[in-house]
């Protein structure tokens, strides 16, 4: 089946390679990913105008929390792209647990923010507290807004394979679910190191 | 109305957008001195300074920048028309696109209204100017949900409309690209409880940021409106006139 189509498209003459998902998906990745840098583009400007407030308060984070936080998130793209796969081999049940466990997780990943919030909250730290605080609680609030957008994402394609309406040929609409997906990975991937670890 | 006139109206009421946008950077932004915009860290007593030392400017941008706001309506209201030709039978998302610009309307105009005010009697207790300041802030940092869901509704229209793939109202990319300006609004919400920072309502994530993509929006979109009008005033001048005779354009020429 697969090496026909590809011998028919071969044929037509039409480019192998091409760009995943939709154009736009990329325009939207793109123009965020912007947001995403002036706002470490600002943070960077404030941890240089006062490092001693930045440096003492990073040490009030737990960075097991931003740790586990990076695992689920990694495992979760894992999935995604696993997810993809099945969908183009047309195997949409094992696609459907795999969208599953990618959505678990960034339960999970909801659920721990959650705590550290909590936790944070609890002794009496908030957005108003201090710089430092004020830039934890939006960077790490805006990317777990990310999060649960990413998490309906992937209800509305858990429930696209379960009706198997895509061209495994061309998922289109798991490719830009899965694009997105990578993207909020990879904001966390700087973050982290960013609020939690950098000296 | 003839279709010529039509067309004609439709063609000024897509240049108000841009139109808008050039009176609204002018005397909103530079001569009303909201480029850049007073701090709210501000204290009460150097921000009643501030009105009295460009009370004069700062009376003009508002006033006038009052007036020059209503563009965005015949804006709204020509894509608004136009979305109802592509969704057809039930324009829901063009009445949501019309209210929702509507309704930006009057959140802008509320802001400038409430500096107005505290630039009407500047010598009084700067407390209060620092009140009404503060206001006028909040009401257009904090209501910006009515120009997303203009925004979005727009975005899903032209991306929704299967019918006219040739000749689209604006390619998809410009669709993405709006619905990520309406979202970029969102850390705007944030200027009700900080007063520093990239989030305060003079930061770059609260005001710089967002106002720019929403400008940004404005030229893109109103370049791809007024281009569709003109395709549309090509075609209606090409096309044969009522009785089947030479085209439109010959016709008049004769």
């Amino acid at each position: 089946m697969r090496s026909q189509t590809d011998i028919q498209s071969v044929s037509v003459g039409e480019p192998t390679r091409r760009l995943p998902g939709v154009e736009g998906v990329w325009v939207f990745v793109a123009a965020d990913m912007m947001v995403f840098a002036l706002m470490f583009g600002s943070f960077m400007v404030s941890r240089h105008q006062s490092p001693a407030l930045f440096e003492a308060n990073r040490h009030a984070l737990n960075p097991n929390f931003g740790g586990v936080n990076t695992l689920i998130l990694l495992t979760s793209s894992w999935f995604a792209a696993l997810a993809l796969e099945s969908v183009r081999k047309s195997r949409f049940v094992l696609a459907q647990r795999f969208i599953g466990g990618a959505f678990l997780c960034g339960l999970a990943f909801m659920v721990s923010k959650g705590i550290e919030y909590t936790v944070k909250l609890n002794a009496g730290i908030s957005l108003t507290t201090n710089e430092f605080f004020m830039y934890y609680f939006t960077l790490t609030g805006i990317h777990l807004f990310h999060v649960v957008a990413g998490n309906v994402v992937l209800v509305v394609l858990w429930f696209r394979a379960r009706s198997r309406s895509c061209d495994p040929e061309r998922p289109v609409v798991f490719e830009c679910g899965a694009i997105y997906w990578h993207f909020v990975d990879l904001i966390w991937m700087i973050l982290f190191p960013l609020l939690y670890l950098m000296r | 109305m003839d279709q010529k006139s039509s067309l004609r109206f439709q063609l000024i009421s897509a240049w108000c957008g841009p139109a808008f946008l050039f009176t609204f950077v002018l005397f909103w932004g530079v001569i009303g001195r909201n480029i850049p915009n007073p701090s709210p860290a501000l204290s009460a007593a150097d921000l009643a300074a501030r009105y009295s030392q460009h009370l004069g400017e700062i009376r003009l941008g508002f006033i006038v920048a009052l007036i020059t706001v209503v563009l965005y309506m015949p804006w709204c209201s020509y894509i608004s028309a136009r979305m109802a030709k592509i969704e057809g039978g039930y324009p829901v998302l063009a009445n949501l696109q019309l209210i929702g610009g509507a309704l930006t309307v009057m959140v802008v105009s509320f802001s400038c209204c409430f500096w107005a005010v505290a630039a009407f009697r500047p010598e009084r207790d700067p407390a209060l100017i620092q009140l009404l300041t503060d206001t006028g802030w909040l009401v257009i940092d904090l209501q910006y949900a009515c120009t997303t869901l203009q925004m979005v509704a727009l975005a899903l229209a032209v991306l929704a409309d299967r019918k006219n793939k040739a000749t689209p109202l604006m390619p998809n990319w410009v669709c993405y690209l709006t619905i990520f300006c309406a979202v970029s609004f969102f850390p705007a919400s944030l200027t009700g409880v900080l007063k520093t920072g990239p989030f305060a309502w003079n930061g770059v994530m609260s005001y710089y940021f967002p106002y720019f993509c929403w400008l940004c929006w404005e030229i893109v979109a109103s370049t791809y409106l007024i281009k569709d009008v003109r395709r549309r005033m090509r075609e209606f001048e090409s096309s044969p006139s009522v009785d089947g005779g030479a085209p439109r354009a010959t016709a008049l020429a004769t």
